[in-house]
Order: structure tokens, then sequence, then C-alpha cells
């Protein structure tokens, strides 16, 4: 598969995750489910992202694992496959595939502004730590997306005498007990991938902990996790907005560190040294 | 006291020693002012405040997942406690050909109970190789050294990129950082001789510029550039970064002025003696650190999330497997108990 090739596949899902997403919006504008449509769109965008790394991943002979290109490809890939998993098997948040698309609009049209190039994988990613690392953090940063979008569910407020979560969740507390189940479930990922990072950085730099940017955003965004997890059992008559907003800020703040924190700090997570 | 132990297991407490450690990590990191070792009284604090919580939370003796998570992170913060106190850091630059030498040795960090015996490791530097792709991109790195283990047995190992050579509780590990020397002979004018290396500068980072200063014995301050009649690295192809079988040659300045050129076996006569040019080598830095309780930190952290995983299991999947009502019951329990 050639680059420009490459590039056209990325532009089809752009325009499959676009067209979800105004397709959300226009049927939440008139109290319509459009669950079906948007499901599908996002199921096919993750069938050409997989077939785009696979395409990759035999081209270039390595992994889409160490450009900035290649980190949005594969999450791209991982959050939306995940997403498409967990609704699959809790229906109570397949509602909230109408916000996952734009977020993975976002990704998916970052793709296209920065170099595709390969480059080749330095020797200390040539470790099995590292793949524990990345699973895990995938699924942590998959688990919360779908925790914090159901979770964006329960914040849509009735407007105009139409209830527009209707639109998106017919089981209101299903939906909450998912967000939390979720919730916690990305907290045990994120600890593991927190634990392997540092494993392998030991092994690969020689130091389990040296606090550079992604280090510190990362222990940061799992005290949030947990603080959060703690506001909940100390506030009890919290309300559940407050809740909800606490799990969309969490995975904001990692979001940010995901994507964020590259663009501030290369060398010490590619191991350019 | 259990008045005492129950107020400190506040989980009001938790927040604010969480929250105060995000504070000072994210400012200890950003601003020089702030000493990212403040972090110590927040995990302190934590500490205390999990050991409280562990005498008198009522609810871990009903939810063991979590009782066993929050033991797994009391034993990490102990035993991050006692590595910081306990660890050696520190690098060093090692001459092919030559032995180990303690004294070139710059320490990092050194805890106040670090009891180690760096002056009694010992090793001979052999062969180095180092493989690059096209782009300068490092690949393998492969350099051998030989010890004697504890035992008194010679081992000889070659570190890479995955794996460390430990010798007395050292661990020793190969960094991106190594060049090349020129092992230099320096006799005065009475006919006494001393032999020495100069280190250039890192390798291919500083292709351009293998310079390096040095002071003769007679006190003259001197420019050595290191010339090869053949270059190693070539940027668009894979090559291998190692001893050079071609010639190469040393120039001499001072105060900017050419003092003289010399191959290998040649020698340039300066005041106060003459400089031979002997040998030409490798050096390797290497990254050396001492933390002999992090397999138990490691062993803590795993007993923690396989803490953090039962109890997700048992409080929050099961929860969802139940019947609506029993989950409702489940939810508003869980909710009473804790998280």
């Amino acid at each position: 598969m050639s680059l420009a090739f490459e590039q056209q596949l990325i532009v089809v899902v752009v325009l499959l995750l676009a067209t979800a997403t105004f397709a959300g919006i226009e049927g939440l504008a008139r109290g319509q489910n459009r669950q079906a449509l948007i499901s599908g769109m996002l199921i096919s965008a993750v069938i050409v992202l997989g077939a785009t790394i696979a395409g990759r991943w035999l081209r270039e002979d390595q992994g889409p694992f160490l450009t900035m290109y290649e980190i949005l490809l594969s999450n791209a890939f991982s959050l939306g496959l995940l997403f498409v998993i967990v609704s699959w098997r809790v229906a109570a948040v397949r509602g909230a595939t109408f916000f996952v698309c734009p977020v993975l609009l976002l990704l998916a049209a970052w793709m296209l502004l920065v170099p595709m190039v390969a480059v080749p994988l330095p020797a200390t990613f040539d470790n099995y730590w590292l793949w524990v690392h990345v699973a895990s953090g995938k699924l942590f940063l998959g688990i919360c997306l779908a925790s914090a979008c159901a979770a964006c569910v329960l914040l849509l407020v009735p407007r105009a005498g139409v209830d527009r979560r209707a639109a998106l969740t017919e089981d209101v507390a299903a939906t909450d007990r998912a967000v939390w189940t979720l919730f916690m479930l990305a907290f045990v990922f994120h600890s593991l991938m927190l634990l392997s990072g540092s494993v392998w950085a030991h092994s690969a730099w020689g130091r389990y902990w040296s606090w550079d940017p992604l280090e510190t955003w990362t222990l940061v965004t799992w005290l949030m996790l947990g603080g959060i997890l703690h506001v909940r059992a100390t506030f009890r008559n919290m309300p559940e907005q407050m809740g909800y907003s606490l799990v969309i800020a969490a995975f904001v703040l990692a979001f940010l560190t995901f994507f964020g924190m590259p663009l501030v700090s290369s060398a010490p997570h590619k191991g350019i040294m | 006291m259990m008045l005492f132990w129950k107020k400190l297991a506040s989980l009001r407490l938790t927040l604010v020693a969480m929250t105060a450690l995000a504070v000072l990590a994210v400012a200890g990191t950003r601003s020089p002012a702030v000493d990212i070792g403040l972090t110590a009284i927040p995990l302190g604090l934590m500490s205390l405040n999990l050991f409280a919580a562990i005498l008198t939370n009522r609810s871990f003796r009903t939810q063991t997942g979590l009782l066993v998570f929050h033991v797994g992170l009391l034993l990490v913060f102990m035993i991050i406690g006692v590595t910081v106190a306990t660890r050696f850091d520190g690098h060093v630059e090692v001459l092919q050909d030559s032995e180990f030498d303690p004294a070139g040795v710059v320490v990092e960090q050194r805890g106040r109970l670090h009891h180690g015996a760096l002056d009694r490791v010992t090793f001979l530097q052999g062969d180095i190789e180092v493989k690059y792709v096209r782009g300068l991109v490092r690949q393998q790195t492969r350099s051998t050294i030989e010890f004697s283990d504890d035992a008194g047995n010679p081992r000889r190992v070659t570190i890479g990129d995955k794996v460390g050579a430990e010798i007395s509780g050292y661990r020793f590990l190969a960094t991106f950082n190594k060049g090349l020397a020129l092992v230099l002979r320096w006799q005065d004018d009475s006919g006494q001789t001393e032999y020495g290396a100069v280190h250039f500068p890192s390798y291919p980072q500083y292709d351009w510029k293998q310079l390096a200063t040095w002071t003769t014995p007679a006190g003259q301050v001197l420019e050595l550039e290191l010339e090869l009649e053949q270059p190693l690295l070539r940027p668009n192809a894979s090559w291998r970064f190692e001893r050079p079988d071609s010639g190469y040659s040393l120039k001499v300045r001072a105060a900017g002025e050419l003092k003289g050129s010399a191959a290998r076996g040649e020698r340039i006569v300066l005041p106060g003696g003459a400089l031979g040019v002997e040998d030409l080598r490798l050096w390797m830095a290497y990254r050396i650190d001492y933390y002999p309780y992090l397999p138990w930190m490691f062993v803590a952290a795993i007993l923690a999330i396989g803490g953090l995983a039962a109890h997700f299991r048992s409080r929050y999947l099961a929860a969802t497997r139940n019947t609506p009502a029993a989950i409702d019951e489940e939810v508003s329990r869980a909710h009473v108990v804790g998280i």
C-alpha cells in the first residue's frame, strides 16, 4: 500500500466520521434516534483504520508506534474498536456513539496535518514490557472514552419539552452504572499502564521514574481518577451532574496527556537518545 | 487513640494529599524554584492516611479486593521511601581495552542510607559495536565486558539495549553516549613517560566536531583535533560504529596556532616534552544504578493492581450481572461503604 493510498484511506475515515457526527447532531435536533446509522459508519471507519494500519505495517515492516501520525492512527483505531466492543457488550452506552464520533474525527483530521513518513524504531522499543504498557494505555483510554461519552449522554438536559436524552438512552440508570463501572475499569488499566511503563523505562533507560512531562501528567491523571472515585465515596449527596462532569474532565486530561504531551516533550518517550 | 486513627483515615484527607501531590508534581517539574523532593510530604501523608484507613475502615473487612489494593499501595509508598534512601545513580565513560575506574564515576543521586561498595567494582571493557540504519537511527548496541562475579568466577557479558550487567548490586546499562578516544603518550624533556586517553565528543552526534582540550603536564593548553581518513558514519545507509581500521591523525593547536600533526606512532614536539599518538579506541558511557528494593516494589504494585481488579470484579462487574433490583441495592451499598 502506497503512502498516497494510505492518505486517501484517512480521507475516507474523515468523511465517514464527519457524516456520522452531522447525522447524530441532526437526529438529536429532531429528537430522532440515528443509532444504527452512526454505529454503522463508526464500524466502517474502524475497519478502514484497521486496513490502513495493516497496509502500513506490511510496507514499513514495523508497527505504528513512534511518530505523531502513528500515535494518532493507532489510537483512533484502538479507541474506535474498543468503543465498538464495549457498546456491543453494554447496550447502555450505545447512545454515546454520538459523542465518540467527533472525538475520533478530531484524531483523523489531525492525521491529515502531520507528516506520514515512518521513522525506524529505536532499539529500546524491542521490549515485551512496552507491549504491555501500550496495550494497557490503549485499553485505559478506550474505556475512559466510553465512560466519558456515556457521561455526556447523561449530562444532556431536556429542552423545550423534548427530552433529548431519550434519543440517546432509554435506560438512564443503566447508563449511570455503565459510566462508573467503565470508569473503575479504566482506573485498573491506568494503574497497569503506569507499572508496565516504569518497568520498561527501567529496562530501556535505566530509571523507573524521572518526572518527565508525560510521566508527571500521567501520574496527575491517575491521581485524578483515584480522586474522583474517592470524591464519589466521600460526598454521597453530590449531584449526579457533578460526578459526570468529573468523569468527562478526567478523560479530557487523559486525552491532553496522550496527545498533547508528545508535542511538548518528544525525546523521553520516543527513545531518541 | 482509635479516634486519632479514625480522623487520620479521613477520605477528605486522602483528597487533600492527592491534590497536594498532583500540584507539587506539576510545580516541581515546571519550576526550578520548587524542589520535586517536596512530593515526599504528600506521599508521607498518604501513607499515614492509608495505614489509618486499613486499621479503622470497616468496609475493608467486607471488600477484600479493596483492602489488598490499599495494602499494596501502602507497600509501594513505603518501598519508594526505602528506595530513595538507598539508591545510587551515576554515569561513567569507560575506555575500550582498559579497566573501569570508580574514581571516574559522576554521581547523580546518592541516597543517605546507600551502603553499596562501588569502589570494589572492577571490569575490563572489551569490544563496542553500535548498529545504525538509514537516517542515523540507532539500533542494537553491543558492549562486551569481563569481570569476576561475587563467587570469583570469570564472566564475560555483552551489555545491550535490553540487558545490563549487574556487578556487586550495581547495574551498568549502555547509553547512547559513546565515541572515539586517542591513547596518547607524553614524554617530558627528562625522558619520563606518561600514558593517558583523551575522549572526543559523542559520536556520531558530534561527527563534525571531534575536538578536545588537554593540558600538558608542562602546563600548555592544547586543542586536539581527530581526523579520520575515511568517515565512519553513512547517513543514507546502514553502518556500524566500531573501532576504525582506517588511518587517522591528530592535529594539535595552541592558542589557535597549528603546532603539528601526527599519525599513529608519530609524535609532536612541544614545550616541555613530546606528545605521541599510540592508539585509537572507543569509549562507552554507562548509566550506573543501584536499586536493590525495586523487585519488591514491583511485587507490591502487582498486588495492588490485582486487588483493584478483584474489587472491580466483585463490586462492579457482579452488580451489572445481577437483576435490576439487586443492582440498585448493590450500587447503593457500594456507595455507602466506599468506592
